[in-house]
């Protein structure tokens, strides 16, 4: 038949009967014995479960379950990694492939020679002396853009090894390393920041809240979920402005902050309702559900659970999301501020520079700052030096639990309806009537 | 026996040299246009003509107050957009979104040709507002307090709801005004392992049945359509296992119905 004649006879499934002409035990293309392959085939009566051949969703569970890891790829892919040999890329024996792969380490060991001139150059710059200042301000504006196109480089080297791409595919890369980052940013780009950035503009989030974003940090939201009947949490992620049951978003999230840039900085997170409804201006005002100062986070720690942060952290704690009945949705906005740096780097270094922490105490005591209805993040912004850096959303509206979670949280006017305000019709109309009564 | 003493008809040649013989003494020229018996009546023969006119244009002048819904522009296609507290009718008519002053602008930096109509809640207002300041808005809403949550009245048959207070008239018209859903009858139908309860409404006329679009949908709550397994657009994995074993299935068929002779390459 075509499927076992064609390049890859090991596509078949091993368990299928049909298929007998196929001689177990199948040897690949290792030079292990023969004896060995069918030890492995008897042990493979309870394999352990890998989380690269997982591939019906019970086996799923099971490794969720007890290993706690995620399964890598697609299920299509990883059913198909059970039966394929899984010959590393320098074994394969398709002489293209290998020559393709010699040009491109080729162009490796050539970019790596040309980020060490690179450095040197740096090096021999900075150690200049200059007086004068418009010399040095020169020499700086140099330094800068030789660092730029030494990142540039670093990325160059590695934007072509096969394995690299593989191991980011499979979520495996390592956020240290500044290629990861960058296919990182380019993939968030390419989709989810366009998507992120739709629901913002077309939701009017901007200029609501505040006049403009340009995120750099990627945000993803999840709420634990209530506790299944085996105690264990699920937690429900939350695609950029979704409308939330209010029973879901009784708990503070967790927020996943995702930055591309190099070190650890210190964030500021606010959680702004900017539909506030004021019935005696006849207006909508903004309350402040959530904020918290001094947030450490890096590319390679991006979670922050809201709940469990210190309490010299946090300015007011999470107030749940709530919409009374009849109203509108209420936008949720998150906001991650990016807490200005401490002091200056010298031009052309690739430190990541600490930022400064804000004094809690003082917004604390502050009573812009600590009082929830009115809460002003455009003054906040100016008045802290913070600069947004990353935004999500999402969106609430009267539910059957909502009632329920007022109560529980406190707040007031669960019991509270809103209704449509009569507008009086254009004379002309009345006008009318009276003539034909 | 006449035929044999006819002239023969002289050659067309001839007829064509005497034609343009006499054509030099002819005072008018042949008339060219020719009328026939039958005259094209319907569809585009002779010239669409204006129909009578639609009325459309501004109905509400930049400044005059409105109130919600009311009508702005008239148009056909889009001429004018909808701006700030207005939307667009299904024939692309303008309409005011909440009560306040009308506004005819442009706004460059939404749209660079666009022209818009708007509604301001001020006299003195706008519009475009400045890039960056948020967006003007009003709730349009009063807030009551909710009734507290009622006893459900459960009514069993024969017996009519308590009359409200100062409703003299209650008992009297108590049928007319339950709702029609409260009068319709639950039976059961079908054969023996694929019964159905079937809600019969009552209709217009006295009859007790099904709506019609209730009897168009009675297939789907039979009993071979739920044994189908739901289709689910997302589940890619479920669509490989099925392709896969389509694609072995026609591969062993025409094994053997062409001794596998094909198959070979």
């Amino acid at each position: 038949m075509a499927l076992e004649r064609s390049a890859r006879p090991l596509a078949q499934s091993l368990r299928c009967t049909r298929h007998e002409r196929i001689a177990l035990p199948i040897r690949s293309f290792t030079s292990s014995t023969a004896r060995q392959e069918t030890e492995t085939q008897q042990q493979s009566t309870k394999p352990p479960l890998d989380p690269f051949t997982v591939a019906t969703p019970r086996l799923e569970r099971k490794l969720l379950r007890e290993q706690k890891k995620i399964p890598i790829g697609s299920r299509r892919r990883r059913a198909a990694m059970l039966t394929s040999p899984n010959i590393p890329f320098v074994e394969l024996p398709y002489q293209c492939f290998q020559e393709a792969r010699k040009y491109l380490q080729e162009d490796r060991t050539q970019k790596l020679e040309e980020i060490r001139v690179q450095r040197e150059r740096i090096e021999r710059l900075a150690d200049k002396v200059v007086v004068d200042p418009s010399e040095q301000q020169k020499k700086n504006h140099r330094l800068r853009s030789m660092r730029q196109y030494l990142e540039e480089l670093k990325i160059l080297a590695d934007i072509n090894d096969p394995m690299i791409k593989k191991k980011f595919e499979d979520g495996q890369g390592d956020m240290n390393k500044p290629i990861y980052r960058h296919l990182a940013d380019k993939k968030w780009r390419s989709h989810k920041r366009l998507l992120l950035m739709q629901r913002i503009e077309q939701m009017h989030v901007t200029p609501d809240v505040l006049a403009k974003v340009d995120p750099i940090v990627e945000t993803t939201l999840s709420f634990t979920g209530p506790s299944r009947a085996d105690r264990h949490r699920v937690a429900r992620m939350v695609q950029h402005g979704d409308i939330v049951d209010s029973r879901v978003s009784e708990k503070a999230p967790t927020l996943r902050i995702q930055p591309f840039q190099k070190g650890e900085k210190l964030y500021t997170i606010a959680v702004i309702n900017p539909d506030v409804p004021n019935v005696a201006a006849d207006a909508f005002d903004t309350r402040c559900h959530f904020l918290a100062c001094n947030i450490p986070v890096s590319p390679t720690k991006p979670y922050v659970q809201l709940g469990r942060l210190n309490k010299e952290q946090i300015v007011l704690p999470w107030l749940p999301a709530f919409s009374q009945k009849g109203l509108p949705y209420q936008r949720m906005s998150i906001w991650i501020l990016e807490q200005p740096p401490q002091g200056e780097l010298p031009a052309g270094s690739n430190d990541a520079l600490p930022s400064k922490p804000l004094d809690v105490k003082a917004l604390q005591e502050n009573e812009k700052s600590s009082t929830r209805e009115n809460f002003n993040l455009r003054g906040f912004v100016g008045h802290t030096k913070t600069t947004p850096v990353g935004v999500d959303l999402f969106r609430t509206v009267w539910d059957e639990g909502t009632a329920g979670v007022m109560r529980r949280a406190g707040i007031i006017g669960g019991d509270v309806e809103f209704k449509n305000k009569r507008i009086e019709p254009l004379p002309y109309k009345r006008l009318k009537e009276n003539r034909y009564r | 026996m006449a035929a044999r003493f006819t002239r023969p008809a002289p050659s067309m040649a001839t007829l064509h040299a005497l034609e343009s013989a006499l054509a030099s003494f002819r005072i008018s020229q042949p008339t060219i246009g020719k009328r026939f018996a039958s005259h094209q009546a319907q569809g585009r023969a002779n010239k669409a003509k204006q129909g009578p006119g639609k009325r459309l244009g501004a109905k509400k002048i930049a400044g005059e107050y409105v109130v919600t819904g009311n009508i702005l522009y008239k148009q056909r296609g889009t001429l004018w957009f909808p701006g700030d507290n207005c939307f667009m009718g299904r024939d692309h008519t303008i309409h005011a979104g909440s009560p306040g002053y009308v506004k005819y602008y442009r706004d460059p930096l939404k749209h660079p040709k666009r022209k818009y109509i708007g509604v301001v809640f001020e006299r003195n207002q706008t519009l475009p507002q400045a890039p960056g300041t948020p967006t003007r808005r009003r709730l349009g809403m009063l807030a009551y307090q909710m009734p507290d949550q009622e006893e459900e009245i459960v009514t069993a048959d024969l017996t009519t709801a308590p009359a409200l207070e100062n409703d003299a008239a209650a008992p009297a018209t108590q049928i007319r005004q339950e709702p029609q859903e409260s009068r319709s009858v639950t039976i059961t139908k079908g054969k023996k392992g694929d019964r159905q309860e079937i809600k019969l409404h009552l209709r217009p006329g006295g009859m007790y049945r099904q709506a019609n679009w209730e009897i168009g949908r009675a297939a789907e709550r039979s009993k071979a359509a739920m044994s189908v397994r739901p289709f689910k657009p997302g589940d890619r994995f479920a669509a490989w296992r099925k392709r896969t074993a389509r694609v072995a299935r026609s591969a062993e068929r025409r094994a053997m119905t062409r001794g596998g002779k094909k198959s070979k390459k």
